[in-house]
């Protein structure tokens, strides 16, 4: 979430149905999602953005690589007229999902509305690509 | 339907984020605390920054950057033009100097690492900020001559308060282990934090 919600806002749910119900995908594999928007109150979003995309996670600088972006700003496909969405697309060969020791890289689904008055809310759900094993930590240097 | 992050059901194991990685830690993430973990009043910086070239002065990993970040996001909240230049060799004295030209009246600059920045160059926006009466705010990490705005200090406190703003560590990390990090990096928060994310690492899988 980018906005502190007050008192009188009541906080967005975002619950995502992936075509995997376990989300571990292959490369090239085709993803379906479908998700549901809950809990806007009587503030409804005035365009809702889903993307695909992954990052790094780790000690380092932090990398971004936005796969897929569709922005919904139809009143008769948003809330309240229409609170749930899907889109399709293929997932790329690579990067691979990757849980590294320095760096990880984590595949999402994120789901991002945008309310009058510049307020937004982010929603994210992670999901994999490939079956990359995690790193191991040498044994020697556990404490 | 797969559950959303407010909803019960768990995220795998080896989904778990590392609180302490630079997602979470990164100047801007974590507003600026004092020594004792108390959050800055940055608005109220804001409203009594003077014009001309002001430091915020401290050692390496002491929040100079966070700082300087949350002042130019309140002034820019408040409508006051702000500009944000990283300089890490002489190649951004350019950049620096445009940004401080063409500042408005009441625009803020923030210039960090301003001892990269050559001697003449530093001198050539110190005039240009005279000259525009915006205010340009620089971090050191020694006097250079600037007036100096801020000092940073840390403390073991101002580490455990970080760390009470990021995700949970689940138990993974003792109080003994943040007072032996900010010590064993001499008061070095960036590092510490660098040292709870292997020691998190080590222990979490």
């Amino acid at each position: 979430m980018t906005a502190t919600p007050d008192a009188s806002r009541s906080t967005p749910r975002v619950f995502v149905q992936f075509s995997h119900p376990d989300r571990r995908f292959a490369p090239s594999e085709t993803l379906v999602v479908r998700y549901e928007i809950e809990g806007l109150g009587d503030e409804p979003p005035c365009a809702v953005e889903h993307s695909v995309l992954w990052y790094t996670e780790g000690k380092g600088e932090e990398d971004l690589g936005v796969h897929f972006f569709d922005r919904v700003s139809d009143p008769d496909r948003l809330p309240p007229l229409a609170a749930s969405g899907d889109f399709t697309t293929t997932l790329p060969p690579s990067p691979l999902s990757y849980e590294g020791v320095i760096v990880k890289i984590r595949w999402c689904v994120r789901v991002r509305c945008f309310f009058v008055g510049a307020r937004d809310f982010v929603s994210e759900h992670e999901f994999t690509i490939g079956h990359v094993p995690p790193a191991r930590i040498p044994v020697a240097s556990l404490p | 339907m797969t559950a959303g992050p407010q909803s019960p059901t768990p995220i795998p194991e080896r989904h778990r984020s590392n609180p302490f990685a630079t997602r979470f830690t990164r100047p801007g993430r974590v507003p600026p605390l004092d020594a004792t973990g108390r959050a800055i009043d940055v608005t109220a910086v804001v409203e009594s920054l003077p014009g001309g070239v002001w430091a915020i002065e401290a050692p390496h990993g002491h929040g100079k950057t966070t700082l300087l970040m949350a002042v130019l996001e309140a002034a820019a909240a408040r409508g006051r033009g702000t500009a944000f230049i990283q300089v890490r060799s002489w190649r951004d004295a350019w950049p620096a100097l445009k940004a401080v030209a063409s500042m408005r009246r009441s625009g803020v600059v923030g210039v960090d690492g301003w001892e990269q920045l050559p001697p003449g160059a530093a001198t050539v926006i110190r005039l240009a900020a005279r000259w525009r009466t915006g205010c340009v705010l620089a971090t050191t990490h020694r006097p250079l001559g600037l007036r100096v705005l801020a000092r940073c200090h840390t403390t073991p406190a101002l580490l455990a308060a970080i760390i009470d703003r990021l995700p949970g560590h689940e138990g993974h990390i003792a109080p003994a282990d943040v007072s032996d990090a900010f010590h064993r990096h001499k008061g070095n928060v960036r590092e510490a934090l660098y040292d709870l994310y292997d020691r998190f690492e080590r222990r979490g899988r």
